[in-house]
């Protein structure tokens, strides 16, 4: 094509040895990238300390009266334990066995989905003593339970049809919870051991139930008050096998019918009937589960957490979009023309530089935290101290510094596909921040909607509290109770943050630089 | 085929209903500095861009060594680049814009030096990129395609916006790095800017290849038969001339220029006429007349189709 030929040349040949590009090199190049520019180290420090800052704040301005002696649980647990008892001493081994006929509200209200009758060993009548019971509820059929935390599903029978036969044989700290439709064929729900069970429990008949909650909510404020509920349960062919000092079936109010809680403080106490027919009518209150209405003290040491995700969302977008602004990213890619190995490189900076810088901020703010909210009341026993190494501190500490990594991953991955550092922030910030914010304002059931299927379920892992699906709890955002479990939350984020990225990647290989 | 060279092949890109290169095929040979020219909008940087594999050509090819751009393991050893000196961030110190790149490649540190000298750029590198100049951007700029040490380079209107200063710099520059043997394509969209440094030319429009050929065989083909004539008596030369089948312009106020007769023909016809005049010769184009005559109908229609998207 020349119309000259071309005078003979030596080709230039470098003196440098050929170095292989590796993928840590490329790491390297990206960290040096992001330490060379003072504003985005600047914008590190500003996120953990605003927010360890805000979190103090946070904490300041929550207290508790905490002035209730709570009760406790064996394994420590702040619980509900009153109900109303029919019972008798057992020495040793022994069985008892009941026929529940009918349980039904005696307060004009509809009957709790948990209510419960049934049969109980119980160390003694103290509140919070250690038990094992079976017991058939309303709305969840027959259930095993033992020391306020445990649960198992027996069958599915259901008292408005038919009556079910109950039993509990105690053997050594063992305990068998059976359960019959017809008092002669037994299947076993579920054998418990009480741990160092004395020789002599009380064993009989219970009726308790969950007080009634009602719940208003609207924007800026909630209103959630529980009172109420009475029950009453039928049984018959209540029978002990066994060795027992008391002759005669007694009844008894363990922990006064009202426990601490919200409820008239005078109200009736329970009672026991007993027909000619030997049909116990038992009337009562209170309930044996745990203690859902507490403060969560884990949860409430993270509210910077809330502030500090702008700064990740920032510096995630600028990491790449700063690049797409300047024509910068046509040098990244000359110099390494894999896109897909650039997108890997600086999702590793940004997620290894966040959680490193996130992760003190967030142990910093638990621990600075905790000591302002025992300064407000919430004290043990009622509040335990947490470790800052142990479950479900750590996991919180751990995972609030991921939430934070994550996100700044989400606003890469975003800011690869936008290209521009305002579409990209507010799109991480709308699908992270709005749907907590909208959580406060929207219908329980659009909120916890929202806090499952969108990037703010992650709040989730800075959850302390346990809470039981045996237990009704209106799991509301604003105070703190998200819909999903800790780690579930969490892997909804990091699902969002994985599509980003793929999605980035998609458009990289697709599109001209 | 030496490795040290450029190769586009029938390359074609569009851009929604632009086709910013239609059909483009050329070389860059080692040891040479080859002129990539048009006017804004001819699809030079879409080419550059299409080699160093930011952009996918929609058909044909462009290779570097041989291969294409993308299947380079060493990128920055085997090109360097400069398609825009803007693109630094403000923030970022020089010397750390090439250090990051120099991390990607594994490169020694001292390679940030070295290149920092042979620019100039010592002490300018120690402040952050937002206060450079112009000039200092394009200093850089190059720095950063030598870290590799490459035998090509390719610079996208490396003297634009340069002071005279810079832009004599840059072409002893740039005459050195080719007189190394390396294969150097730079683009411009004025000719004079390539006057003395360029040794071959590519000169495109509408993303058509106009002319790829040696710098010497265009200026003698745009020089063509014509002949400069100097005379007082310029109205009696021209009637004269236009008589015996030339074709007369006039280039100043005692100049014209003739085409359609050789010199020597003109020396007789004008002795014999009894025209004086003071000065013949074959007239020498200038780099920027052989431009604007290959580009002249690309221009043309370039400006038609502008008028016509303005209108439309």
């Amino acid at each position: 094509m020349t119309t000259t030929s071309t005078p003979t040349v030596t080709p230039y040949r470098s003196q440098l040895h050929p170095a292989r590009a590796g993928f840590l090199r490329l790491l390297r190049a990206e960290w040096t990238k992001f330490w060379t520019v003072r504003a985005w180290l600047l914008v590190l420090a500003i996120a953990a300390v605003v927010t360890v800052v805000i979190s103090q704040l946070g904490a300041s301005g929550s207290s508790t009266s905490g002035n209730v002696e709570p009760t406790l649980a064996p394994d420590g647990t702040v619980v509900r334990d009153s109900f109303h008892f029919t019972h008798r001493e057992l020495t040793g081994d022994g069985t008892v066995t009941v026929r529940v006929t009918a349980l039904e509200s005696a307060d004009g209200r509809a009957l709790e989905p948990w209510a419960k009758a049934g049969l109980i060993v119980k160390e003694s009548l103290e509140p919070g003593a250690p038990y094992a019971a079976v017991l058939a509820t309303p709305g969840h059929g027959v259930r095993t339970q033992w020391n306020f935390t445990h649960d198992t599903a027996g069958g599915a029978s259901d008292l408005a049809t038919a009556p079910t036969w109950l039993r509990l044989t105690r053997a050594g700290d063992r305990v068998t919870a059976y359960e019959s439709a017809d008092g002669r064929t037994w299947s076993e729900i579920k054998d418990v051991r009480l741990e160092s069970l004395p020789r002599t429990v009380h064993v009989g008949a219970f009726v308790a139930t969950p007080m009634h909650q009602i719940l208003r909510r609207s924007f800026g404020g909630t209103s959630e008050t529980a009172g109420g509920g009475v029950v009453t349960a039928s049984f018959d062919r209540l029978a002990l096998r066994g060795t027992s000092a008391t002759p005669a079936w007694t009844s008894a109010d363990v922990g006064g019918g009202v426990p601490n809680g919200p409820g008239p403080q005078d109200a009736e106490p329970g009672a026991t009937k007993l027909s000619p027919t030997g049909v116990y009518t038992l009337t009562g209150r209170g309930d044996i589960a745990p203690d859902e209405t507490l403060g969560d003290t884990v949860q409430m040491s993270f509210q910077g957490v809330f502030v500090g995700i702008l700064f990740m969302v920032a510096l995630g977008t600028l990491f790449v979009t700063s690049e797409y602004k300047r024509g910068l990213i046509r040098t990244t890619f000359t110099a390494t023309p894999s896109r897909t190995k650039v997108l890997a490189a600086k999702t590793v900076v940004i997620a290894a530089v966040t959680f490193a810088v996130a992760l003190p901020a967030t142990a910093l703010s638990f621990t600075l935290a905790q000591s302002r909210l025992r300064e407000n009341g919430f004290k043990p026993p009622a509040f335990p101290d947490l470790s800052l190494m142990e479950a479900p501190a750590l996991r919180a500490v751990v995972g609030s510094a991921a939430l934070l990594s994550l996100v700044a991953v989400l606003a890469l991955g975003v800011g690869v596909v936008l290209r521009t550092s305002a579409g990209a922030i507010a799109t991480v910030v709308v699908l992270v921040i709005l749907p907590q914010i909208l959580a406060f304002a929207l219908p329980l059931p659009a909120a916890q909607w929202l806090l499952r299927v969108t990037p703010a379920a992650a709040f989730a892992i800075q959850q302390g509290a346990t809470y039981y699906p045996f237990v009704d709890h209106n799991c509301l955002p604003e105070s703190g109770c998200y819909p999903m479990t800790p780690v579930s939350g969490l892997s909804v984020l990091a699902a969002y943050a994985l599509a980003a990225l793929l999605l980035a990647a998609w458009s990289l290989r697709r599109r001209d630089a | 085929m030496s490795d040290a060279t450029i190769e586009v092949r029938n390359l074609r890109k569009r851009f929604g209903r632009t086709l910013a290169v239609d059909g483009l095929s050329f070389t860059v040979e080692p040891g040479t500095v080859t002129g990539f020219v048009g006017p804004n909008g001819a699809g030079k940087s879409t080419t550059l861009r299409t080699i160093l594999g930011l952009d996918a050509p929609d058909e044909g090819e462009a290779l570097v060594g041989g291969r294409p751009y993308r299947a380079l393991r060493t990128p920055l050893l085997e090109v360097g680049a400069l398609l825009d000196a803007a693109a630094l961030h403000p923030s970022r110190r020089g010397r750390d814009h090439l250090r990051w790149l120099a991390h990607s490649h594994g490169l020694p540190a001292h390679r940030v030096d070295d290149v920092l000298e042979q620019v100039g750029m010592e002490q300018a590198a120690r402040r952050r990129a937002g206060g450079y100049s112009l000039g200092m951007r394009q200093r850089l700029g190059i720095a950063a395609a030598l870290l590799g040490d490459p035998p090509v380079l390719i610079l996208d209107e490396p003297v634009n916006g340069l002071d005279p200063e810079g832009i004599q710099w840059i072409r002893t520059f740039l005459r050195r790095l080719a007189a190394e043997g390396r294969a150097i394509l730079v683009s411009s969209h004025l000719m004079s800017e390539l006057e003395d440094t360029a040794d071959h030319l590519v000169v495109i429009g509408r993303g058509r290849l106009i002319a790829d050929r040696a710098v010497s065989d265009l200026l003698a083909a745009a020089s063509g038969d014509r002949v400069a004539l100097r005379t007082e008596a310029r109205t009696e030369a021209m009637q004269l001339l236009a008589r015996e089948g030339a074709t007369v312009a006039v280039t100043g106020p005692d100049t014209l220029t003739v085409t359609g007769l050789t010199a020597r023909r003109t020396v007789e016809l004008l002795t014999e006429g009894h025209v004086p005049f003071a000065e013949v010769g074959a007239h020498r184009a200038t780099l920027e007349e052989a431009y604007m005559e290959l580009t002249r109908d690309a221009v043309e229609f370039a400006a038609a189709a502008a008028d016509d998207e303005v209108t439309r």
